[in-house]
């Protein structure tokens, strides 16, 4: 606590670089930016306080804050010839881990040639047309920093990767190799502690859960395919992907979590209907290891299910629905052969998504309001968030992460003890 | 229909030598749509603004857009890559205007990797926290107004626009002072329901380029609020030949570098 909230302090303290100027509207009087040597290399990014706090404390974690840091991000892109080098990175200090951090976001190349381009090392990636739902988008996710409270980025984690995009007449081919499995970013027992089906409790190990990851071989690295064309407004995807379910969901026979062999595949439409826009996904979740669902300690199949509508109801202010269907394939199976049938998800899990947005006009204040609610797990996730944009360079987020479920169990019920308020001060430069 | 021919058509419409005096307020609108909105087949430009609210706070936007007709008066399409502030950098926005159905808008989020389908909307609400509005920018269809020419003055048409469907403006009509030789309305003001002009454009510096009187500085005023956006243009080129593939989802996670570069001359 002591040390963010010095640094909170010292951030507040940075010089103001905004200067008034007298009349603008004379053409000689707008500063120098447009001399800007284009070829040079550009340095952008912002330095961050962020401090959030649990409403009541977890019993099972000794820190109350959910969120207690300062990090310096430094961007740039250097583009010798028809290479383009980006950098992302991220310099900081976590109060809650109790040490500095530096994370690469993105540093990768790419290249183009005439209708294919090329992008490798490490880089964030998304696909699919769900927000804040995911079916065919298995890159990795930080589902720690989403609930912490941190910057929406952050919710996509980077990863390694070989990423190729065909532009052809008939349909465009992306196709991402990612060599070393990347699993999402889950809850660990560090920050957040999370639900134990033998112990029919949430627990929070020491040392933080660390599952086993698949051995580096060739097989083992993950394959994501999109096809994907825009026919006058629509667009059209179609999707595969062969590797490992993203969350440590199954045991090995020496009980010791680890992730499942996965083979996805799914399709995508996106368009305009009525004033606003039409999203519908769905995707097919093969369990390689647990085809007929009898093995306990692999997840079974899942059909996943996506139809959403998004539209700007007022000026300024959006509305997007969402409705998502989980369907466990073999559900008789698994609760048979469970040794925690009461634990198991429900052959159908539902959730329902609504997010509201209003700006103000100079895009000064930003209110936005996303909830999740599942009707049959009976649990919710608000997440409120409040942007104030004092100029180009100052900004101030207020916000929270507010879960509550009727079952420990159940994805946002185990959170519970999580629920969170937040404050984050940047500074942009 | 051949580029060629396109061009050699907007050229005749859009002619600044326009001597003779027009009268038909129909006539004199939809050239000045041509003028302000069509110049080239193609074009390429810097902007940059400056938002000033009410109370003096200053915010600034720079960004490249790039252009392509793809109908004379109808369909258009832009590629709007951000580069200032920094919180905005990378952020690329790309339309498929249509005059027949809503405009299709993508907004890519560099930080997200995610390609964001933007809602039609209302195209009267702020264009990127400006006072200008997404149509001030990308052109209202002379079709949703009726037109009536009041005045012709030495250097000005004066021309009164009503919308024939009010209830989807916050306007009840506007006059255009229309520069007789460029045909490029040099100011236009906004009348609101109490009868008072609540809004005025206005351009203070057009340059000739590549043969099109182009605006080079305008202004808007919020008369109610007292806030104003100025929007400067620089490095403009017309009729650059940027292919239909740059407009597409590929343009969004690699902008195209080569149309996106300063020219030199």
């Amino acid at each position: 606590m002591r040390p963010a909230v010095r640094l909170l302090l010292m951030l507040c303290l940075l010089p103001l670089a905004a200067l008034a100027q007298d009349d603008p509207f004379a053409d000689d009087d707008w500063g120098d930016d447009w001399s800007d040597d284009p070829e040079g290399l550009v340095f952008s990014g912002f330095a961050e306080g962020g401090l959030g706090t649990r409403f009541r404390s977890d019993p099972l974690i000794a820190a109350r804050n959910t969120l207690e840091e300062i990090r310096v991000r430094v961007e740039t892109e250097w583009q010798p010839d028809r290479i383009t080098v980006s950098l992302k990175a991220d310099l900081g200090y976590d109060g809650i881990a109790d040490g500095g951090f530096a994370e690469l976001r993105d540093l990768s190349l790419a290249f183009g040639g005439d209708r294919t381009d090329f992008r490798v090392g490490r880089q964030v990636q998304t696909w699919g047309t769900g927000d804040l739902v995911f079916l065919n988008d298995l890159f990795p996710k930080d589902f720690v920093s989403f609930f912490a409270g941190r910057d929406d980025e952050y919710l996509k984690a980077p990863g390694n990767a070989f990423r190729i995009t065909h532009f052809a007449d008939a349909l465009n081919v992306d196709f991402v190799w990612t060599p070393v499995f990347e699993p999402d970013l889950y809850l660990t027992g560090e920050r957040f502690s999370f639900f134990f089906p033998p112990a029919g409790q949430n627990i929070a190990p020491v040392p933080p859960l660390s599952a086993l990851e698949p051995s580096t071989d060739f097989s083992n690295g993950e394959f994501a395919l999109r096809l994907f064309k825009t026919v006058k407004g629509r667009e059209f995807a179609a999707y595969a992907y062969h590797g490992f379910f993203k969350q440590p969901t199954a045991l090995t026979s020496d009980l010791e979590p680890t992730f499942a062999r996965l083979t996805s595949v799914g399709a995508s439409l996106r368009q305009p209907a009525g004033p606003g826009l039409f999203n519908a996904e769905f995707s097919y979740y093969l369990s390689r290891d647990d085809r007929n669902g009898t093995d306990p300690f692999t997840p079974n199949s899942q059909l996943r299910l996506l139809a959403g509508y998004e539209w700007e109801a007022k000026p300024r202010f959006s509305v997007g629905l969402q409705y998502y269907l989980e369907w466990t394939q073999q559900h008789d199976e698994l609760i048979a052969n469970s040794p925690f049938p009461e634990f198991e998800p429900d052959e159908f899990r539902h959730l329902l998504t609504n997010r509201l947005t209003y700006r103000t006009p100079r895009d000064r204040y930003t209110w936005s309001l996303f909830t999740f609610f599942s009707p049959s797990d009976r649990d919710a996730y608000v997440r409120p968030q409040f942007t104030y944009r004092h100029s180009d360079a100052w900004s101030v987020v207020v916000g929270g992460n507010l879960f509550a479920g009727k079952r420990p169990q159940t994805f946002f019920g185990q959170l519970e003890d999580a629920s969170n308020v937040y404050l984050r001060l940047r500074f942009a430069y | 229909m051949p580029k060629t021919l396109l061009t050699i058509l907007i050229a005749a419409l859009a002619s600044p030598l326009a001597a003779e005096t027009l009268t038909d307020a129909d006539e004199i609108t939809e050239r000045a749509n041509l003028a302000s909105y069509y110049a080239g087949a193609d074009g390429r430009s810097e902007v940059r603004m400056i938002i000033t609210d009410g109370q003096g706070r200053e915010q600034r936007r720079q960004f490249t857009v790039l252009r392509r007709n793809v109908e004379v008066l109808a369909d258009q399409q832009f590629l709007v890559v951000f580069s200032q502030p920094s919180d905005v950098r990378g952020t690329v926005f790309l339309v498929d205007k249509h005059v027949d159905r809503d405009d299709d808008r993508w907004l890519y989020l560099p930080g997200l990797d995610l390609v964001k389908r933007i809602s039609a909307g209302d195209k009267r609400t702020s264009f990127v926290g400006a006072h200008y509005f997404y149509e001030d920018v990308s052109g209202r269809p002379h079709t949703e107004d009726t037109h009536e020419l009041i005045e012709t003055t030495d250097e000005y048409y004066v021309v009164r626009h009503v919308p024939k469907d009010p209830q989807s403006v916050e306007f009840v009509s506007y006059t255009t002072w229309i520069d007789r030789e460029t045909l490029l309305p040099m100011k236009i003001e906004y009348t609101n329901a109490a009868g008072d002009i609540y809004r005025r454009v206005e351009v203070a510096k057009v340059e000739t380029i590549g043969g099109h009187p182009t605006v080079a500085l305008s202004r808007v005023s919020d008369l109610l609020t007292g806030g104003r956006t100025d929007m400067q243009f620089r490095f403009i080129k017309y009729d650059v030949g940027i292919p239909e593939s740059v407009f597409t989802e590929r343009s969004l996670r690699a902008p195209p570098r080569d149309w996106l570069k300063r020219p030199s001359d």
